[in-house]
């Protein structure tokens, strides 16, 4: 039924609008009300920019990061000149020939300790007796760290020399500073004031070193050197000829070892001899080297009253020593993980292990970080001490943070990454393929392993590498549970390597960032391993794209 | 003559295939129900240490004063021949009144021992709620922007590049960002503010693909339908795409904000005070708000799990904070996981 309309207003009653066609109508261009865009246009714009901002925040990362890196170079290159010129390198090479010196006497020393322990523990003597025993050995081993005695007093000499030049150098720069402060006060000072900061500038007096003239001391002490290095070759030459004799065959091994040592070792001062005569205050530091003692820099000291090395290598192997470990760990769990759910779970299994696995990537790193320092470090060197575990390399654990107790935490970290990855890999992988095998008669492992896996691995392979990026990327299970020591892992120690504590790149951030000066060459040596962690991740991103989509099967 | 087929024939020895596949197949079912156990032991673990420290047997059954006061210093001292442990303002007070007994006492302090975790409760939510705020209006503005207007071309290609690595970046490298940007550049210091951008365009690659996932679910006969009847795009957007897309963003973005709140790299230098006497609420005018920093619960696990000696005293609030912490985040978690699967049910156009 239809409904009476409403009375329309009569038209008569308002002057008539000029009416157009509808043709007209529909094609006339609805310039807007907005920069002469329609409606739709602009909203369309609205979202475009917004969506935008992904781009705009990895531009900015990248320049943020990327700007306050930069001046690491032109710093790290200062640095480097002063290390020269001031004669810190001379004493240097001087300093690494007594450090191998002390290193043999080391070796001496665990030697030592080490069959205390045989003789006490596997024969059963008392200590007293062991200790009876190798008081010939201890005599010698005195003898030996006795002969570097010169070699030290020269080199304490050496130091004091170069560390008051450089302190002299830094003062003059600190003054330096100071007078461009005051000058650049007197321009916006009014004319009473600027006079009296002139006065004050011009009091400041800038000592400028002669830096040829100042090492002429240091460089004048080669020849007490070589008359020192002289005598401790002798003097090491008649003790490793007079090696004291042991019935036990393990330790004579060990001093033979030693004997070694002490040959290798005359080649090393005649190494060093020829660089000190070689040496060359004058020779200019380039650019590259400043780059490349960071990248390949071994050691990063900061804050020393000597020399800070800002190279990122210790930091790097021990972050990929931990990935590594932590890898070695999630990939068989995760993937397996993966497998089962996919290929051998029943539905209810599934729908039980797949929210849980996911919901295991829920809990943050900090508090796994604690779990590890509270309970899973002391529980890991627990068992390390039973006896029964001796033969594991390692064994039993120094530290209780270590590498391990920080992987084993990282692979909990990974494996929710590489299992949903991988999962979905497998999923993937067309019903068709697996009934085909089936069909000829291979049982469900055989297809598992020669045509589900395999079709899946790009998708898998994936999957690892993006979990590699999250191990290498997380911070706070590191820096709470990695043992946090700036040192080059051991590697000559074995398999034993893994319980050695470690510090990592993301750690070094975390810990230092918060007590660095801004825009010291400190600080910016942190934000180059920033830059170096944003490569590396934007490295692992393109490499996981490139392998899906290079090895993807065509699904027909 | 034909012998009598016998339950042995049929299901006879396994083949030594079968045997290795069922072996296989324990490997792996180890190896999965090892992981599960991994983490359930960790739940455990924390969960009956810091449970003791939350929950107690008498009436009102939770730790109230942990959750409701400023952390403070530990004094343990022996008075009498018995320890006395107390918070610094009430050793304060009784260090007045019992001036001759402490006389020549051992004292012992503790840092952020005693006391609760209130302000941390507090920062922590609030730098969750902020910076979900901003990342969820612009990752669904991002989103609809990909799924409705997107067409392939190499500005889509680019955009869908740069989240992607967006995704990738470690969490430390964003707290470096903010805190170059944030922090120094822009000069907001310290403070929510610095905290809440770094992470909101932390989770934004993730929201953006959340919320794209479940703009594309929303089946193409809505849009058409809503375009036939001569609405506009935006109309469409509006009135039929959004509103049943928007459970699913929700719940997706339920899981990221579990991940905003148990990140402690971003804020350590961008939003984090280790203490602070004053609670956010507590400033000066209303722009100071967004200028302070908070303490953070994060950022207070890992103070005191390293900047303080592990001992029977501390150990309290350590696994009640990492208790109250890891459940909550796990409780957000747990509500993605199961509204996700729920929704999946119920949606399936």
């Amino acid at each position: 039924m239809l409904m009476p309309l409403p009375r329309m207003p009569a038209a008569t009653q308002t002057p008539a609008a000029p009416r157009l066609t509808t043709q007209e109508a529909l094609l006339r261009k609805r310039t807007g009300w907005f920069f002469g865009m329609t409606g739709d246009q602009f909203v369309k714009y609205v979202f475009q920019g917004n969506a935008a901002i992904s781009i705009v925040v990895l531009a900015l990362i990248t320049f943020t990061i990327f700007r306050v890196a930069v001046g690491f170079l032109p710093q790290n290159h200062a640095n480097l000149v002063i290390y020269r010129l001031a004669g810190l390198e001379f004493v240097d090479i001087f300093r690494d020939q007594v450090t191998t010196h002390s290193t043999i006497s080391r070796y001496l020393a665990s030697a030592r300790e080490q069959q205390l322990a045989r003789l006490t523990k596997k024969e059963g003597l008392s200590p007293a007796a062991a200790l009876a025993q190798l008081a010939v050995f201890d005599d010698f081993a005195n003898r030996f760290s006795d002969t570097i005695s010169d070699e030290e007093t020269i080199l304490g000499t050496m130091t004091d020399l170069a560390t008051s030049v450089k302190e002299r150098q830094k003062v003059g720069e600190d003054l330096a500073e100071g007078k461009t402060k005051l000058l650049a006060a007197k321009r916006t000072a009014t004319p009473e004031r600027a006079a009296e900061l002139q006065k004050q500038a011009d009091e400041i007096q800038i000592e400028t070193i002669d830096f040829k003239a100042e090492i002429q001391p240091l460089l004048a002490m080669r020849p007490q050197i070589l008359e020192a290095n002289a005598k401790l070759l002798t003097a090491m030459n008649a003790l490793a000829a007079d090696v004291p004799k042991f019935p036990d065959p393990a330790f004579t091994r060990k001093l033979e070892k030693f004997q070694g040592f002490v040959q290798a070792y005359a080649g090393e001062i005649k190494t060093a001899e020829a660089k000190m005569a070689a040496w060359d205050q004058t020779k200019p530091v380039g650019w590259l080297e400043a780059f490349n003692a960071f990248a390949f820099g071994r050691k990063w000291i900061t804050a020393s009253f000597w020399q800070d090395w800002y190279g990122v290598i210790p930091l790097l192997t021990g972050s990929l020593l931990i990935a590594f470990l932590a890898l070695l760990i999630a990939i068989p769990l995760g993937v397996a993980a993966a497998v089962y759910v996919n290929q051998v779970a029943r539905p209810t299994e599934q729908k039980f292990i797949k929210p849980y696995i996911e919901f295991i990537s829920a809990i943050p790193s900090v508090v796994l970080g604690f779990f590890g320092i509270a309970m899973l470090g002391e529980t890991l060197r627990r068992v390390s001490q039973s006896p029964g575990l001796d033969w594991v390399p390692g064994f039993p654990i120094a530290e209780r943070l270590n590498a391990t107790t920080a992987a084993c935490l990282l692979a909990l970290m990974a494996i929710p990454t590489i299992f949903s990855l991988a999962e979905d890999a497998i999923n993937n992988v067309p019903r068709s393929f697996r009934e085909a095998s089936l069909a000829l008669g291979a049982n469900r492992l055989q297809t598992m392993i020669h045509i589900t896996v395999p079709a899946a691995l790009s998708g898998i392979m994936a999957a690892v590498l993006l979990g590699f990026g999250r191990v290498v990327g997380e911070t706070m299970v590191v820096l709470l549970c990695a043992g946090n020591r700036i040192e080059i892992p051991d590697f000559s120690k074995g398999a034993g390597v893994i319980f050695q504590p470690v510090h990592t790149m993301t750690g070094i951030i975390a810990q230092e960032m918060g007590e660095v000066v801004r825009d010291s060459i400190h600080y910016r040596a942190l934000f180059m391993i920033g830059v170096l962690l944003f490569l590396i991740s934007l490295l692992i991103n393109w490499l996981a794209q490139k392998i899906v989509r290079r090895y993807r099967i065509s699904i027909g | 003559m034909n012998a009598p087929i016998t339950t042995p024939a049929i299901f006879a020895r396994p083949t030594l295939a079968k045997r290795v596949e069922s072996a296989v197949f324990t490997l792996l079912r180890l190896s999965t129900y090892l992981v599960l156990f991994c983490a359930a032991f960790i739940f455990w673990d924390i969960g009956t240490k810091g449970g003791a420290v939350i929950f107690q047997k008498t009436a009102p059954f939770i730790n109230v004063p942990f959750l409701t006061e400023a952390p403070e210093t530990l004094n343990v001292f022996e008075v009498d021949g018995h320890k006395q442990t107390m918070g610094d303002r009430a050793f304060r007070q009784y260090k007045v009144q019992h001036a001759d007994e402490l006389k020549g006492a051992h004292i012992e302090t503790y840092v952020y021992s005693a006391g609760g975790i209130f302000p941390n409760i507090v920062g922590t939510l609030l730098l969750v709620a902020g910076s979900m705020v901003i990342a969820l209006v612009l990752g669904v503005l991002s989103a609809i922007y990909l799924s409705e207007y997107a067409m392939d071309g190499p500005f889509i290609r680019f955009l869908r590049l740069s989240i992607i690595n967006l995704a990738g970046v470690p969490s430390i490298v964003f707290g470096l960002f903010g805190f170059g940007l944030f922090v120094i550049a822009l000069d907001f210091g310290v403070s929510l503010l610095a905290g809440w951008l770094t992470m909101a365009f932390m989770v934004l690659p993730i929201i953006i693909t959340a919320a794209e996932e479940a703009l594309k679910a929303v089946p193409k006969g809505y849009r058409e339908g809503s375009l036939a009847l001569g609405a506009t795009k935006f109309q469409t957007i509006m009135t039929n795409v959004l509103p049943y897309a928007l459970p699913g963003i929700l719940t997706s973005s339920v899981l990221s904000i579990a991940r905003v709140a148990g990140e402690t790299a971003p804020i350590m230098f961008t939003a984090a005070f280790v203490v602070r006497d004053e609670l956010p609420w507590q400033v000066q005018k209303w722009t100071d708000f967004f200028f302070q920093g908070v303490m953070a619960l994060p950022y207070h696990i890992y103070v005191v799990a390293t900047k303080i000696p592990q001992n029977e005293y501390t150990r309290d609030v350590q696994y009640g904070t990492a208790f109250v912490f890891l459940f909550t985040v796990a409780a957000i978690a747990m509500t993605a996981v199961v509204l996700r699967a729920r929704l999946r049910k119920k949606y399936k156009w």
